[in-house]
């Protein structure tokens, strides 16, 4: 699965930690997210997601291999 | 997050207290008495103090390895999970190896020392895991 985290967090001009604070895990969490090394549940992919005010599969997106 | 099974944070600090202080105890308890001819029969006093160390390192093994991290999420969970999982793996291929070769006499103490070999391989594995972690977090920032 892929996301843009990185692109809406600096549309939104947030950071990692801003992020991380506001769902409630660690900026590692975050980190890893982003660099596509670690896939999140649907709850935490749906509180990333409602932090930016978009739709879940605005924020990630299937990939052909999933 | 919600977790089932997990200790307060502060725990591990208990633990690994009971893990230290146990380490003077036993040098000072060598130091004046022969450990290898203890007093025999069940809970005469070499027998209490055996149990009680054992179970000293145990329980301080156990709660190092079941408390929360300070911010406990669901990757923390996955890590610990992953871990643990390994931890097992590794653990019985060390047991069969050992069992392979040594001589019968000995498998009471390596059933003893099994009982924290798999602790110590979570702990270090799931430490680890952690660091690494927190490296890649750093590298790129």
């Amino acid at each position: 699965m892929k996301n843009n985290i990185r692109v809406e967090r600096a549309i939104k001009n947030i950071t990692q930690a801003d992020l991380a604070e506001a769902v409630s895990v660690s900026r590692q969490t975050i980190n890893t997210i982003e660099s596509n090394k670690y896939v999140p549940s649907t709850i935490l992919a749906m509180k990333i997601a409602r932090v930016f005010g978009k739709p879940v599969e605005e924020v990630f997106t299937l990939e052909d291999s999933d | 997050m919600k977790t089932r099974f997990l200790f307060p944070y502060w725990f591990r600090y208990l633990g690994l207290a009971c893990f230290l202080v146990h380490i003077p105890i036993m040098l000072l308890f060598k130091k004046y008495h022969d450990m290898d001819s203890p007093d025999p029969g069940l809970f005469s006093g070499s027998h209490v103090f055996f149990i009680f160390t054992t179970l000293m390192v145990t329980i301080g093994l156990f709660l190092i390895a079941f408390s929360k991290e300070k911010i406990e999420d669901e990757q923390i969970m996955m890590l610990r999970r992953d871990s643990l999982q390994w931890a097992v793996y590794f653990n019985y291929i060390v047991l069969i190896v050992v069992l392979i070769f040594t001589e019968h006499m000995e498998i009471g103490h390596i059933m003893l020392l099994n009982m924290w070999t798999l602790l110590l391989f979570f702990i270090i594995r799931f430490q680890w895991a952690i660091i690494r972690n927190n490296w890649s977090a750093k590298r790129e920032g």
